[in-house]
């Protein structure tokens, strides 16, 4: 008689892994998503969304004083255009370009450097329903159902329509895309969807994309301004939004650029370390768009939903929060707890994942390193096993992150746990990513509504040239030949007055600018 | 807070377009009027009603001077509501929440002075002003009191409302003449006055909205009444627009008189920040600068202009320690820059030239040779222009010399 696990023993085994099921969808989130934390949310108590329930963190910056008042400005220099976009990521880009290419002159101001930003951190792709058999309705469906339902429709309506010629946009300007050997876009399906739909370049999507954008902005007339953080907007005498006053990095001075039209493109928070989470945004993700337009009284909506994605990096804790692609999920890699059992379908939405991965790590099923990091591991060696070589040629982001922290993904699991990823809400848009201030247009991470309570891969980058370029187009085409006869930081009187009615401290000062880490000074 | 002695602002007058509910309150004083209209002109005489646009001047003399021409059976009144200047937000507010109240006032006047056109001259900006005014002219005109007014007046009374031209000079007199003219708002020299010349000719009555609202109440509850609303010499109440580093900023009526600490710190609620009170622009930056030293002053023509400085329209900015004045005498003298209808060369020159030294110094850029040419142009400008908006630049920018001379030496290079 052979050696083995007698049949009944087996089969009892077999039925106690299959009571680790994951509860419902709602039941997890609640009692496992980092935005259901208590204490984590207050109501606002100043401004337009007071009332509004919004994580406590970003309460405090909103409800913090400005950093400039009228004697700051003394003696600035002024400079004006006709569009003032802010923000050099994908977005601010594509909004840029449209608007200079419909006849607006532009002038695009960075906190950093040109294509400094979230944008070239995108990995996994791009989604568009351009694959026989999807359709803009499926891409709209699986959109809101990731969603929680709580998206604007009108705004994934007109996001998935435009999608195809997102790609066909970006394939004129340059940018590549994975192929087969006849040419077609290869397709890979995203979490949370119901068909093939992400196009990609690698694992470096977003980069490759930024490459082109980059490159055409350099080739237009677009005055681009580096290292000039907007420390505040300016507001007309009828309420308008009427240009920017930056801070100028390398010259140490105060600068107001006046504009008929304002684009923010500012990104999201991931910077702030919101529930003390570890992040896989890049160093000006401080949430500055968010507290300029609110301010101006622009509506923000969701202010309490972010995204944590599923598989930042967790140990070697140097590259704590460097960001695994969903593609690599998408590709077949599995997710396993300590016990080596798999928990979670790989493919469900990201909050779900994310979630699932925190209970584990908190029902004592994560692997503990050093005593304080603690993650499940993301199997891929399991996956050179399926498909040698496969990993290495489609996902060489990962190997290079793998090289920096010495690790060798073909043998050994990488640990992950979830990292601050997205901020779900933002700035209320309409379908030309106009916010409820006349003359300031949101788009990208900072404007909110399009993707409900939680995103679903690949819509990020789809977003952010989809309205990038309606905003432009309307920037561009709604010039008023008079220009507003007074701008100044009115506004922040106002605010000043509020914050003194509510009693609020005012010895915070907002927006940040910069992280913490960066101990850097406005003169 | 309870604001003692409102009256045009009153809650009971604040009802909107809203004929019927007007009626409840109002009305009374147009049906005195009609019953004898020569009592009119000496009652308003007798109140201390004077000109609540920015002039100060007393309104009898306007009426008295419209109602002696006989030379024409045409008449017009330009209820004046180009408000325009920074600071002042006053007339929307009577526009839009109490439309009635201002017609029944021009309605007054008609029969008083046998007017048969009332022009409604607004700032185009004041869409809701506008479209309420309309909404209470259509009212007005199927009611009993209409006709009688007509057949006081022994012809149709014509009501029209007009948007100004979008221009700050059009709030000037004449300038409203050749807009309702239907020309662009360049300011006549004066004489001939409006009350002999005005819209094609015809003798023409232009008072401002807040002066207007007052004249029901007046006829209504009589001079004496409307003479102890004032403190002291001061008759009537005023609506002094407070804007700034204050921590309540809004219209408020008070009575006229109020005094200038007894507004920022009482009804404006103290300044904001608890930051340093260090002037105000009255009056709107068309006038001139009240400091520290002059908090005790009570806000009425006289006592005001007793101060070197002018209560205006009624519009009090307030500026806090950490303001720079240049920067801010700048703006002002900018706007007016930009407001100039360029036909007299001194205004329009001028007032760039102005405002250029200016930026120049508050750049940190300026010689002591640009800030005695700014003392110079004080001298030589004020008066050449036909219309007063030239002045106007060069108060604002004297008294700021008069107050704050140590602040402009700072900014200098030498």
């Amino acid at each position: 008689m052979s050696k083995g696990i007698p049949y009944d023993e087996a089969l009892k085994r077999y039925q106690h892994d299959k009571e680790h099921t994951l509860p419902e969808m709602n039941e997890i989130l609640r009692d496992y998503h980092p935005d259901y934390y208590p204490d984590s949310l207050v109501k606002l108590q100043v401004g337009i969304n007071k009332g509004d329930l919004c994580h406590r963190q970003l309460a405090e910056m909103l409800q913090a004083d400005a950093r400039i008042d009228e004697a700051d400005l003394a003696g600035t220099s002024i400079t004006e255009t006709n569009v003032l976009v802010i923000g050099g990521g994908g977005a601010g880009s594509a909004a840029a370009l449209t608007a200079a290419r419909n006849g607006a002159s532009v002038i695009l101001a960075t906190k950093l450097r040109l294509g400094d930003s979230n944008t070239v951190m995108a990995e996994g792709g791009i989604q568009a329903s351009i694959e026989s058999g999807d359709t803009p309705q499926a891409h709209y469906d699986d959109t809101l159902k990731a969603g929680h339902n709580k998206a604007n429709k009108k705004l994934v309506a007109r996001m998935v329509m435009d999608a195809p010629d997102v790609i066909r946009w970006l394939i004129q300007e340059g940018m590549q895309f994975d192929q087969n050997e006849f040419g077609d876009l290869l397709t890979r399906r995203p979490g949370g969807a119901s068909a093939n739909r992400i196009v990609y370049y690698r694992d470096y999507t977003g980069l490759e994309m930024m490459r082109v954008l980059r490159e055409s902005v350099s080739n237009s007339n677009i005055e681009v301004w580096d290292h000039s953080p907007v420390v505040e907007l300016l507001s007309s005498e009828t309420g308008h939004c009427a240009g920017a006053v930056i801070y100028s990095v390398e010259e140490r001075t105060y600068k107001m650029i006046k504009a008929q039209a304002v684009i923010l493109a500012t990104g999201g928070i991931g910077r702030m370390h919101i529930n003390g989470f570890p992040t896989t945004n890049h160093f000006g993700a401080t949430g500055d768009g968010l507290i300029l337009a609110y301010r101006l009284g622009a509506k923000l909506r969701d202010l309490d939903s972010f995204q944590y994605h599923p598989t930042g990096v967790a140990y070697p804790s140097h590259l704590a929060g460097s960001l695994i692609t969903e593609g690599v999920r998408s590709a077949g890699v599995q997710l396993l707890n300590a016990l080596g059992e798999r928990f979670v379908d790989e493919l469900k939405p990201r909050d779900y994942i994310s979630a699932a991965i925190l209970r584990e790590c908190a029902e004592g099923r994560g692997v503990v390193v050093d005593d304080q990091t603690v993650g499940v591991w993301l199997d891929t060696p399991n996956m050179e096993l399926r498909e040698p070589g496969l990993m290495k040629q489609r996902f060489p982001k990962l190997f290079h992150l793998a090289k920096r922290g010495n690790l060798d993904p073909t043998k050994k699991p990488i640990l992950v746990y979830p990292a601050l990823h997205y901020q779900n809400g933002g700035v209320v848009i309409d379908e030309n990513g106009h916010s409820t201030i006349p003359g300031l247009y949101c788009v990208g991470e900072v404007s909110g509504g399009i993707h409900g309570r939680n995103r679903i891969m690949g819509n990020a980058l789809l977003e952010i040239i989809s309205f990038g370029r309606r905003a432009g187009l309307q920037a561009a085409q709604n010039l008023s030949a008079r220009g507003h006869k007074k701008s100044g930081i009115e506004h922040l009187t106002k605010l000043r007055r509020e914050l003194s009615r509510a009693n609020m401290p005012m010895d915070v000062k907002s927006p940040m600018l910069f992280p913490a880490c960066a101990n850097f000074e406005l003169e | 807070m309870d604001v003692l002695n409102q009256v045009i602002l009153h809650e009971n007058s604040r009802v909107g377009p809203d004929l019927e509910a007007w009626l409840q309150v109002g009305g009374e004083g147009l049906q005195i009027a009609l019953q004898d209209a020569t009592v009119l002109i000496p009652l308003i005489k007798e109140a201390g009603l004077r000109g609540l646009g920015g002039s100060g001047f007393p309104t009898h003399y306007k009426w008295a001077a419209v109602a002696e021409q006989k030379h024409s059976n045409e008449k017009y009144l330009i209820c004046n509501g180009n408000e325009d200047e920074p600071g002042t937000f006053k007339d929307r507010i009577l526009l839009e929440e109490t439309p009635n109240q201002l017609i029944e006032g021009a309605m007054i006047a008609a029969v008083a002075l046998r007017i048969n056109h009332i022009v409604f001259y607004i700032n185009p900006d004041l869409e809701d002003a506008i479209a309420n005014i309309q909404r209470a002219i259509k009212q007005w005109k199927v009611t009993e009191l209409y006709f009688n007014v007509s057949t006081h007046l022994q012809q149709p009374l014509e009501f029209s409302v007009l948007p100004a031209s979008g221009h700050y000079i059009g709030g000037e007199e004449t300038a409203a003449i050749e807009t309702v003219e239907n020309k662009f708002p360049f300011p006549r020299s004066k004489p001939p006055y409006p009350a002999e010349n005005g819209v094609h000719g015809c003798p023409t009555l232009i008072n401002n909205i807040e002066t207007l609202c007052h004249i029901p109440h007046i006829v209504k509850n009589g001079a004496k009444w409307y003479q102890d609303l004032g403190i002291g010499e001061a008759c009537g109440t005023k609506i002094y627009s407070l804007s700034g580093d204050i921590l309540s900023p809004g219209a408020y009526e008070l009575p006229m008189g109020t005094s200038l600490d007894e507004l920022i710190n009482l009804y404006g609620g103290g300044m904001l920040l608890n930051k340093k009170f260090k002037a105000v622009f009255t009056g709107g930056p068309s006038n001139t600068i009240l400091t520290p030293k002059d908090l005790d002053v009570p806000l009425d023509f006289d006592s005001v202009a007793a101060r070197h400085s002018n209560l205006g329209t009624g519009a009090m900015i307030v500026i806090s320690e950490g303001t720079g004045i240049v920067k801010r005498v700048a703006e002002y003298v900018g706007f007016f820059a930009h407001s100039s209808c360029g036909q007299c060369p001194s205004c329009k020159t001028g007032t760039y030239y102005i405002a250029m030294l200016l930026n120049k110094i508050d750049m940190g850029l300026g010689r002591r040779i640009d800030l005695d040419a700014l003392i110079h142009l004080c001298e030589i400008l004020p008066g050449s222009g036909r219309c007063p908006l030239i002045n106007g630049a060069v108060k604002v920018l004297e008294s700021s010399l008069y107050h704050f001379m140590g602040e402009y030496e700072q900014s200098l290079i030498d």
